[in-house]
């Protein structure tokens, strides 16, 4: 029988997170986040800022952040070092998601509230079936991506020197390092392709791609590449005043060593020495100048007499040359951006689990002083009773370590569920039994109700054991929070049409708020203060995962939460060892009935 | 006869409050326990205990937030506080609060309640 119990209105568990934040990419405090839930909120050195920085470069009260109209805005308070947004130093800017707000050393990166055009999007737009739309359309053309590349391939009638052809090889140029930068998070091998893309496309000899070092602010030569024709080991030697003029201006600049002066005879100094022709252009990103790209070309005195073209760089070239700069560039903030982010989320990360976990183990030593003090003076007041008391205590934390460092195993460890058969109805049993106590001290109420109709089927009894206890351990503590009398029911339910089995814990608690639904499976964050671990249900939802079932949360608020651990149910094969009826011939011993 | 002194616990651990009741209650002071902010503050109100002994980190309420609340009521009746917190909130150890820090031992815990106690006793007396 399925649907024992008529399913609670659940909240959508995939909703987005609205509250706007401040994380921290660089600096001091990196890895934090600081949610900004209120109308002013203080940024400073000082210990009365919300936004906390530890940073000496930062003022005592630096800048403030303020609501306006569904988002935020930054106002710099007159600070010595100022406040920069995106690059810029500002007085107040609107907050957009995305923005860069500098500060002293410390940089941070602006998340703002869910947009509502959002949710207007997801009932705007459906997906349905043509019998539900009468929709008659069908497919009458078809195209690979790869078929799109060659949206800009000549075409027999295109004259080659035609501006339409030379139109559309930009094109093609500017899309393939679009694709090449959209190919790759690894920097290197993204400028090599584009170095490639550049020598594939205009004659050039020499070529390098420089990045601007972010910790020492100097230009670090990273891809070197040469025309074969040319000598590999030749040095590139770039001038510091191209250099300079390049990124000061931040414009691309088209040269050649030709003597243009009057003075000289122009002719014969080509002759002897050649022409080298060079183009050098600014990596612009979104923000900030990243590095730049310069190639050159010589055209020996031999050539200029044999009639080779001598101008082989136009302008044409120095305009896609900064097109193509400026992909690039997008493509390098892009990964490092990426990286500090999983850098600094890393190392929140990190943080977090060891604050939680030291304040569990704080707390359980803290129970287990309290015990031996009692111990202690039961013994010198020969007081049996008080030893007995103090003992009591020491047991119960205990457990609790057990607990938390079972849970931590089961955690962190990559393990394959050990699948026997058994009984679903026998384990939740155990459950039972064994939470009875610990109900009974929270005066709450638990039920059992087994559906008989489950068979023996194939899973990991001690995985399930452990899934189940710690969701009726979570339930208890939840009914006990009701203001009515305080009740769990735990409930199974075969489902042989959907080869499903359930288990179903229902607690008529205060039920879980709307926001905390999608962090009750994070590891580390507990909603139930001191009490839980915060690992319980991670570790729970681990387990049915590696089984291949799932966790489901139904919750309303002032009523109640319901959790289903669903799993698929799985029949022992003909193994007679494996057989429904007869007992458990396993490996392992048979778990008493 | 000295009057029996009273002792209010605002801890959420129960281990805690049990301890700490049944050492001050073999000594003959009388104990009323709270395990949330509210609660301990009405009983607070209510009963006019000696001397608060409050854990700082309660539910539903941020330490920072649960201090001034208890240094508050604390100054208005004229009793002592004595907070336990993993962090030193602003203010405390002057006046009427004091603070130990977390994980503490229970003896000069004990120790510092007695004194408090006494110091009362003293002042109750001269008064």
């Amino acid at each position: 029988m399925c649907g024992l119990a008529p399913p609670r209105p659940s909240h959508s568990v995939w909703e987005p997170l609205t509250v706007p934040s401040l994380f921290v990419i660089r600096g001091n405090d990196q890895g934090t986040r600081f949610e900004l839930n209120e109308p002013t909120i203080g940024l400073g050195r000082d210990s009365s800022n919300r936004v906390q920085l530890h940073d000496t470069e930062v003022s005592r009260r630096h800048a403030e952040i303020r609501r306006v109209d569904g988002g935020y805005a930054i106002a710099d308070l007159e600070s010595s070092n100022g406040t920069y947004v995106n690059g810029q130093r500002i007085r107040l800017h609107r907050l957009r998601s995305g923005d860069r707000v500098q500060v002293g050393r410390t940089l941070m990166l602006y998340t703002g509230p869910a947009e509502e055009g959002l949710t207007d999007v997801r009932q705007q737009v459906d997906i349905a079936s043509p019998q539900q739309t009468g929709d008659r359309s069908r497919i009458i053309h078809s195209i690979t991506g790869e078929e799109g590349s060659r949206i800009f391939d000549f075409e027999a009638e295109v004259p080659q020197n035609s501006w339409l052809a030379r139109a559309r090889s930009n094109l093609q140029i500017m899309y393939r390092t679009a694709l090449a930068v959209s190919h790759t998070l690894d920097i290197d091998q993204l400028l090599q392709r584009i170095m490639e893309l550049i020598f594939e496309w205009v004659d050039a000899d020499r070529g390098c791609i420089m990045l601007i070092d972010p910790k020492t602010q100097k230009l670090e030569p990273q891809v070197r590449h040469v025309r074969r024709s040319t000598r590999a080991d030749e040095k590139i030697t770039v001038s510091q005043t191209i250099v300079d003029y390049v990124m000061e201006r931040n414009e691309g600049v088209l040269t050649s060593d030709a003597r243009q002066d009057d003075r000289w005879d122009a002719a014969a100094s080509i002759l002897q020495m050649g022409i080298r022709e060079a183009i050098c252009v600014p990596m612009q990103g979104r923000y900030d100048v990243v590095g730049l790209i310069y190639i050159d070309t010589f055209t020996t005195p031999q050539d200029i007499i044999h009639n080779v073209r001598a101008n082989k760089f136009t302008q044409d070239h120095l305009k896609l040359m900064i097109a193509i700069a400026h992909q690039a560039a997008l493509a390098v903030e892009d990964t490092r951006y990426y990286s500090a982010m999983v850098h600094a989320e890393r190392l929140a990360a990190v943080g977090q689990t060891i604050a939680t976990l030291s304040h569990h183990i704080k707390n359980i030593l803290q129970g287990i002083r309290g015990g031996s003090y009692l111990i202690e003076m039961g013994l010198a007041d020969h007081d049996e009773s008080l030893v007995a008391k103090g003992w009591k205590i020491v047991e119960k934390n205990q457990n609790k370590i057990s607990t938390l460092v079972m849970d931590m195993l089961t955690f962190s460890k990559e393990r394959e569920p050990e699948l026997v058969p058994a009984d679903l109805n026998q384990v939740t049993a155990d459950v039972i039994e064994l939470m009875q106590a610990r109900a009974e001290e929270l005066d709450v109420e638990l039920h059992w109700h087994p559906d008989p109709a489950i068979p023996t089927l194939v899973f990991d009894p001690e995985g399930v054991h452990r899934a189940v206890l710690n969701v009726v351990t979570n339930a208890l503590d939840a009914a006990a929070e009701s203001p009515e009398r305080g009740r769990v029911e735990v409930t199974t339910e075969m489902c042989a049409g959907e080869g499903r089995v359930r288990v179903m814990v229902d607690d008529n608690g205060p039920g879980i708020p709307k926001d905390q639904i999608d962090k009750l499976f994070s590891p580390f964050v507990s909603s139930k203060g001191g009490r839980g671990t915060g690992l319980g249900l991670p570790v729970s939802k681990k387990i049915i995962g590696e089984h291949g079932g799932q966790i489901l949360v139904e919750s309303e608020p002032n009523q109640g939460s319901r959790f289903t651990l669903e799993l698929p149910a799985m029949m022992p094969d003909n193994d007679p060892s494996a057989q429904t009826d007869g007992p458990v011939q396993d490996d392992r011993p048979a778990r008493a009935d | 006869m000295r009057p029996q002194r009273s002792v209010l616990i605002v801890d959420r651990s129960e281990d805690s409050q049990e301890v700490l009741r049944t050492v001050l209650e073999r000594r003959g002071w009388r104990t009323l326990a709270a395990r949330r902010a509210e609660e301990g503050l009405e009983m607070a109100r209510r009963y006019q205990p000696d001397l608060i002994v409050l854990d700082l980190e309660l539910e539903e309420c941020p330490p920072e937030d649960v201090y001034p609340r208890f240094e508050r009521q604390a100054s208005a009746s004229g009793h002592h506080l004595i907070a336990l917190g993993t962090v030193r909130p602003r203010g405390a150890g002057h006046g009427h609060g004091q603070f130990v820090a977390k994980p503490y031992h229970y003896g000069p815990l004990v120790r510092r309640i007695e004194q408090m106690l006494e110091q009362r006793s003293v002042v109750a007396r001269a008064g």
